[in-house]
């Protein structure tokens, strides 16, 4: 019994200090044990976490202001209803929009971004030159038709077509018409109402006579208000070209047509308008508005020191924001004979992916939501831009006030700027050109004349073009 | 008068020295101390030039393959009416801006060099609008220039005279960045004040007690001590002159009508706009050959006017 009390005495005892003889080999054990514990659900904690965690796609854009802010808000859109993709905005400095410098050398240096807003009207360069990815089996992989126009409004999908593949989702677009500013043209003499597009068609010439009677210069010859600069803003060489009948590439030839009668007939008017009204003093008066990224606040239109504007859809958006007591109202760009079609031209622009992307499944799925139904119809409301999308333009739930006008009226007569491998180059052409035109220190035709033969240096290396 | 003829001792040819290990070991310890610099040397300057000569002979856009086309790219500059353009606002612009720098700079070293108890303060005051970034400077600049509302044409007019575009009128443009480019003469001024102070006082002394003006003793003192410097700022700012860019870039873009198209903006523009990398590298070979040139004449002719007896 003693045996038995004093072996079931030493086995409670035992019981009773093992947990007390903790010695240094059990401590290195247990912490041996503790650590792959630790470790086991260490490494699966990060599963879980690499398992809920999105993909980050990097989009970059030059806009600004009330345009960035309606980007933003796409993304930020985007980004709530996707599962797997986070998408960052990035906005790069504002420069020309053939300027891409900023782009190429990311890419160059292995650091671009995964998605680029590129104005539309350089896709095909960007292509030619193998700066963007082609986007045909993202594409494909996506359930989307690698043709473009079957989705898309034909021109927006031959802008973002090189050589019969797609480069680039057509996000907007946006067309060209004349704003007046009510009260202004009053003081010419001008019913307001007779403007209306319902009652015709102006034509250019009685515009520049309005716009005479309305300019207005101080005591050292400088413009304090003016009727019409036409060269400001979109008073471009396509806008005026296009408006006298022009067209400016010949594809059967492969040669840029600047030097056509119809746009030398064009710019013809423009040189007597500016030596008519006065050169150095409407430069002085448009300059600060002029450079890249100007504030809208310097827009003489927005002053009220401006009473016509060549401009966009977009304007009526900006004139809500920064002048909305102006009560103004939107024609018809002019024309030059009297029973001639009144024509303007549009643009926009559009997502690409850029070579060396480094998330581009992630980032075709954020371009197929912006340049989308979503996408697309959130900017129409916010921008008062025009969509590319077929289905979303036919939705007329998006348009409302004067936007109405540029759907049903502009728009279906619209032309655009030729898809052109050297689109970039032909702008800047066009624009020196146009610069001498108005400075008049060259004729229209000497000056397209130089342009035409400036590009077609360049162009002959990529024709035929298909 | 005597000399000394050194011999190898009869029968001895000429034994090329061995280095000991030592030396060996200072020199490789040297180079491993210099080997930062010459991997930056070999990285970012050799290998870019060398580069930049391979693509010149290429058509290439800066991505894919190039294509070897020869000399195509120095015939198309040839034809190339907007590269004459570039290369003559650039000369017209740096034949003006580069020896007015050196007039203003020294201008400024010589009021920087006045004996007043609070000159630190000119100084800082003069050489405070050299420190500003060439784009900032522009900026100000857009404003300052204003042909309405800029401060410089509310002088001109309240005189009577006629405003000026500054930026907008092809026939000004140039002159303008000309004149902008003095504002960046305080840097040089403090090369030039420091020359100023190397010239001895006993120079000017002696010549004062021989009767000579102010006007005499600058000319035929002061000047001709500082030429070594003069010469240096004459390398210096033809080599800057020839590349400017970023004011064109942030103004004027190169308008009006290429008025301001500079020749590295037109570089940059063929580079960076138009895809063509083969062409803005055979562009800025050129370049670099006639910044050698321009240098070399430069140096050449410094024979003729540098002294540098005292310095």
């Amino acid at each position: 019994m003693t045996t038995t009390k004093s072996s079931q005495h030493r086995a409670e005892k035992r019981t009773r200090i093992a947990p007390a003889t903790f010695n240094r080999r059990d401590l290195v054990k247990g912490a041996v044990g503790a650590g792959a514990m630790t470790f086991a659900l260490g490494a699966q904690a990060p599963m879980i976490v690499r398992g809920q965690s999105k993909t980050n796609v990097t989009f970059w854009t030059t806009y600004t202001d009330t345009g960035l802010k309606n980007l933003t808000d796409i993304v930020n859109a985007f980004n709530k209803q996707s599962t797997d993709t986070n998408v960052k905005i990035v906005q790069i400095p504002p420069a020309e929009v053939t300027d891409s410098s900023k782009l190429i050398t990311a890419v160059r240096g292995g650091t671009g971004p995964d998605v680029y807003l590129l104005d539309r009207f350089i896709v095909n360069e960007r292509a030619a030159n193998g700066l963007l990815e082609d986007l045909t089996d993202l594409m494909k992989k996506n359930g989307m038709n690698p043709d473009l126009t079957e989705d898309y409004i034909e021109f927006a999908a031959r802008e973002a077509t090189f050589d019969g593949k797609p480069y680039a989702l057509p996000f907007d677009t946006d067309v060209r018409a004349l704003y007046y500013n009510k009260a202004m043209i009053k003081e010419a003499g001008i019913d307001p109402a007779t403007w209306d597009p319902s009652k015709g068609v102006l034509l250019w010439d009685d515009i520049k006579a309005t716009a005479a009677k309305l300019n207005k210069k101080d005591t050292n010859g400088n413009f304090t208000q003016a009727g019409l600069v036409p060269w400001f803003d979109q008073g471009l060489p396509y806008t005026f070209g296009f408006s006298w009948g022009g067209t400016f590439f010949d594809k059967s030839k492969c040669e840029v047509t600047p030097d056509n009668d119809k746009i030398v007939a064009s710019g013809d008017w423009i040189y007597n308008y500016a030596k008519d009204q006065g050169v150095d003093a409407f430069q002085a008066f448009i300059q600060a508005a002029m450079k890249p990224g100007a504030p809208p606040q310097q827009n003489p239109f927005i002053q009220k020191r401006m009473a016509m504007w060549i401009t966009g859809d977009w304007s009526i958006q900006n004139l809500a924001t920064y002048a909305p007591d102006i009560d103004y109202g939107i024609t018809y760009l002019p024309v030059p004979t009297k029973g001639m079609n009144s024509t303007t031209w549009a643009g926009g622009w559009s997502v690409v992916i850029p070579q060396g992307a480094k998330e581009p499944e992630g980032a075709f799925k954020f371009m197929k939501y912006f340049a989308g139904p979503e996408g697309q119809k959130m900017y129409t409301k916010a921008s008062s831009h025009v969509p590319t999308l077929k289905s979303v333009q036919a939705d007329k739930s998006l348009y409302s006030g004067k936007h109405v006008f540029f759907i049903e009226k502009l728009l279906p007569t619209t032309k655009n700027r030729p898809p052109l491998p050297v689109g970039a180059k032909f702008w800047d052409e066009l624009q020196t050109a146009w610069q001498k035109i108005y400075l008049n220190k060259e004729s229209a035709k000497q000056a397209y004349g130089e342009a035409k033969q400036n590009t077609q240096t360049l162009i002959q290396q990529f024709c035929p073009i298909t | 008068m005597n000399s000394v003829t050194v011999t190898s001792p009869p029968g001895n040819a000429p034994t090329r020295h061995r280095m000991t290990r030592n030396e060996w070991r200072n020199l490789r310890n040297g180079l491993l101390f210099i080997s930062p610099w010459i991997i930056g040397f070999l990285a970012f300057l050799v290998y870019p030039i060398y580069y930049t000569v391979r693509i010149s002979f290429t058509k290439y856009t800066g991505f894919g393959p190039a294509t070897w086309i020869g000399l195509d790219n120095y015939h198309r500059m040839i034809n190339d009416p907007i590269f004459w353009k570039a290369l003559w606002n650039t000369v017209y612009y740096t034949a003006l801006a580069v020896p007015i720098g050196v007039v203003v700079a020294m201008g400024l070293a010589l009021c920087m060099n006045q004996r007043l108890p609070e000159v630190p303060l000119y100084r800082a005051i003069l050489f405070i609008p050299s420190i500003i970034p060439g784009f900032a400077l522009s900026l100000i600049f857009l404003i300052l220039m204003d042909p309405t509302q800029g401060i410089f044409n509310r002088i001109i007019t309240s005189v009577g005279l006629p405003g000026i575009n500054w930026f907008g009128d092809p026939a000004w443009v140039k002159a303008t960045f000309v004149f902008m480019a003095q504002f960046g003469a305080g840097q040089v001024a403090l090369i030039f004040l420091a020359s100023l102070k190397a010239i001895p006082a006993s120079l000017h002394e002696a010549a004062m007690m021989d009767g000579a003006s102010a006007m005499n003793r600058f000319w035929n003192i002061t000047v001709p001590l500082m030429t070594p410097v003069i010469l240096y700022d004459l390398i210096l700012g033809l080599s800057l002159g020839l590349q400017i860019f970023t004011q064109a870039y942030i103004i004027t873009q190169g308008g009006p009508i290429d008025s301001s198209r500079f020749y590295v903006l037109y570089l940059y523009d063929n580079a960076f706009k138009y895809g063509q990398m083969g062409y803005a590298s055979a562009l800025s070979v050129v370049l670099f050959v006639i910044t050698f040139v321009l240098a070399a004449l430069i140096f050449w002719s410094s024979n003729r006017w540098v002294n540098y007896d005292t310095m």
